[in-house]
């Protein structure tokens, strides 16, 4: 299977090769992306950091980057206040505010000639799928915060439309914020109800000393969709990097977040929160990569699987000899939902070090009987019960969202997906 | 109000309550009495329909429909109130909306409209008062990291607020300090009317001497053993189980 797939993604490329935009990364570059991408060969669930992803949608899907569409958008969810929106469909800008005052934000087509390309961090076999986006990204936005500067947010809205037989897109995001540099960054993921649309984005964050990044992801793509996600951070000393993924779309989710804390002081936090029905499944893995002294890295999960769906958390916690004094903690929690559904927590740390203190949590189960009769004893209808007690163990991650027009709009998302609108439509 | 003939009913295959026999009419407050597993919270638990609680003979009426064949949340909404003895926490669910929610499921029961939010806010508010509660636990989660004893008293709010006709409270006194302990009954006794009737389950006489009870009856291996007025509670205190244990032996 997997040679035939690769022998077709080399097919694929080698018939829009040139019609590939050299100013966003050049055909060498592209060619040797697919050559390293060959040579390690497509992830196989035998592969122990990809057992959980639902691989399938690759063998059938259209690698090619899909034309873009008439441009008829899905009504979008309204910018949240404080922030400047951009819009991308399937993978190519589509609309565009003013860049925030001290940030500069490059896309394709205001890239100037000669300007040196990012290149995204690929040296991890599970970050492999981001050479896939180095082949074949159409559009690249690279955004850099000027240093000390405490910059308005910015939200990218990628919009899926394309079915896959048509072509896949390739949201491709770099963020550099400059020493002492703060901002808030929306990343979402939307699409067309009925797409089975496949999107491979690869998101790369660098913070220099003492900036602070505070990033909201969410990915509410379309029932059918596929999506393959890479996100790779480094923080330089004191740097504050806090990350809060939502997952709730798509068929198939997996995304890949490797965070390197190269500087001393500092610190990461990923909460993330998934909701997989249906025949959904949501694989996230998130490595935290403790290099420097005193480092701090916190993993929060929440999912909830029902009726056939999995969600999986693979959480590793790697501390090198270098990183004395380091902090880190897990807390994995998974709710089960259904007779056929699949949590899957992995915590894994590898210590090399003294002086650390590191502590994980790990539990799945079903909804706590005693809440349960506690809510049906005041009269609470059993199914509004189970609704409000799958709503309030995703709160440990929603709560955080700070701003409230977003909070609200992903509260409304869950709450649709549960398909309890009417009974807990007060909740928000 | 309530009508309890021969009841028998296990947990986990094992026959806790075995042919009990009980009448709360309207109006009046009885407590339950009883060394430590006699049944006492068994019975509170039946009342409200557990899960894992099987009545196995006998039979409830609560004004004059058969309890037993409604399911928990039909109960609630016909009025039967269970103030438990260990409140459940439930992070990420609010108190008010939670007390909000009950109200109106009990309305729309009765086919009445659902209360208007900025009325009912402010009736919870006043019950509060009485129950010297901080307005910032409406919008806690429900008895999310409460102490002991504003556990129970959110308990008794609710009660206040829900208006039942029949309340049962498990064990509301147990790890109540004396303060706690007089506010709670005081909301209990707000609440005494001739159409509400009140089953106080507990293992002292203490919280009879702030909540005064029409009747007391002695549970003892799963049956009243003994009934009287209060002076039952009192002899109880003096002399203990022990004498009733050996009777029902």
């Amino acid at each position: 299977m997997n040679a035939a797939v690769l022998n077709r993604l080399k097919e694929e490329f080698g018939a829009v090769r040139a019609a590939l935009p050299e100013h966003v990364i050049g055909a060498e570059r592209r060619g040797q992306a697919l050559e390293a991408l060959c040579a390690q060969g497509l992830p196989v669930t035998r592969d122990e950091n990809w057992r959980y992803t639902d691989l399938r949608s690759l063998e059938q899907a259209r690698f090619a980057p899909a034309q873009t569409q008439p441009a008829v958008l899905p009504s979008l969810p309204a910018t949240p206040e404080g922030f400047v929106r951009y819009v991308f469909l399937d993978g190519r800008l589509h609309s565009q505010a003013g860049a925030p005052h001290g940030v500069a934000v490059r896309t394709a087509h205001s890239e100037q000639a000669g300007a040196a390309p990012w290149r995204l961090e690929t040296r991890l076999p599970e970050a492999r799928l981001a050479l896939l986006n180095e082949t074949f990204a159409t559009e690249a936005v690279s955004i850099e915060v000027a240093p000390d500067t405490q910059a308005a947010g910015i939200e990218l809205l990628f919009v899926a439309s394309a079915a896959a037989a048509e072509g896949a897109s390739y949201p491709r995001v770099r963020l550099a914020l400059g020493t002492g540099a703060r901002m808030s960054l929306i990343e979402r993921h939307l699409g067309r109800a009925e797409a089975h649309s496949l999107v491979n984005s690869a998101v790369q964050v660098e913070l220099a000393a003492h900036a602070a990044l505070t990033h909201y992801r969410v990915q509410q793509l379309g029932a059918q969709a596929a999506w393959f996600d890479t996100l790779s951070a480094n923080l330089a000393a004191e740097a504050r990097y806090d990350l809060l993924a939502v997952g709730a779309g798509a068929l198939s989710a997996r995304s890949t977040v490797h965070a390197r804390l190269s500087g001393r002081g500092a610190a990461m936090s990923l909460s993330a929160a998934a909701l997989a029905d249906g025949q959904q499944s949501l694989d996230l893995y998130a490595l935290s990569e403790h290099i420097a002294p005193h480092t701090r890295t916190a993993q929060t999960f929440r999912g909830i699987a029902s009726n056939r769906a999995r969600a999986a958390f693979n959480g590793k916690v790697i501390v090198r000899e270098s990183a004395r004094g380091t902090d880190s903690r897990q807390s994995l929690r998974g709710l089960l939902d259904g007779a056929q559904c699949e949590i899957d927590l992995r915590p894994q740390l590898e210590i090399y070090t003294d002086e650390v203190r590191c502590s994980h949590g790990a539990t799945a189960g079903k909804l706590d009987e005693n809440m349960l009769f506690y809510l049906l004893s005041r009269g609470i209808a059993p199914e509004v019960a189970q609704h409000l007690l799958k709503w309030a163990f995703l709160e440990d991650v929603i709560a955080k969202i700070a701003p409230s027009d977003l909070r609200r709009q992903i509260e409304t998302t869950l709450v649709g997906q549960m398909r309890e609108l009417d009974t807990l439509k007060e909740l928000l | 109000m309530l009508t309890i003939k021969n009841l028998h009913a296990t947990v986990d295959g094992q026959e806790i309550l075995k042919g009990l026999d009980l009448e709360v009419p309207e109006g009046e407050v009885h407590a339950i009495m009883g060394p430590n597993g006699s049944g006492k919270s068994t019975l509170a638990h039946v009342l409200a329909g557990r899960p894992g609680y099987t009545v196995t003979a006998g039979s409830v009426h609560f004004k004059g429909r058969d309890l037993l064949a409604l399911s928990p949340e039909e109960r609630a909404r016909e009025g039967v109130f269970l103030g438990f003895q260990y409140p459940v926490e439930i992070p990420g669910v609010n108190n008010v909306y939670l007390l909000k929610a009950a109200v109106n499921a009990a309305r729309t029961h009765h086919g009445q409209p659902e209360v208007d939010a900025f009325e009912f806010l402010t009736l919870v508010r006043e019950k509060m008062r009485l129950m010297r509660m901080d307005d910032s636990m409406l919008s806690r989660g429900v008895n999310e990291g409460f102490s002991g004893g504003e556990k129970k008293r959110n308990e008794i709010l609710q009660m206040l607020v829900l208006e039942p006709s029949l309340a049962v409270l498990d064990e509301t006194d147990s790890g109540l300090d004396i303060d706690a302990l007089k506010i709670v009954a005081h909301g209990v006794n707000t609440l005494r009317a001739p159409n509400r009737s009140q089953l106080l389950v507990t293992h002292y006489q203490r919280l009879l001497e702030h909540i005064v009870p029409d009747r007391v009856h002695v549970l003892v291996k799963g049956r009243i053993v003994r009934s009287g007025d209060r002076t039952l509670a009192l002899e109880l205190e003096q002399r203990g189980y022990d004498w009733l244990i050996g009777e029902a032996a």
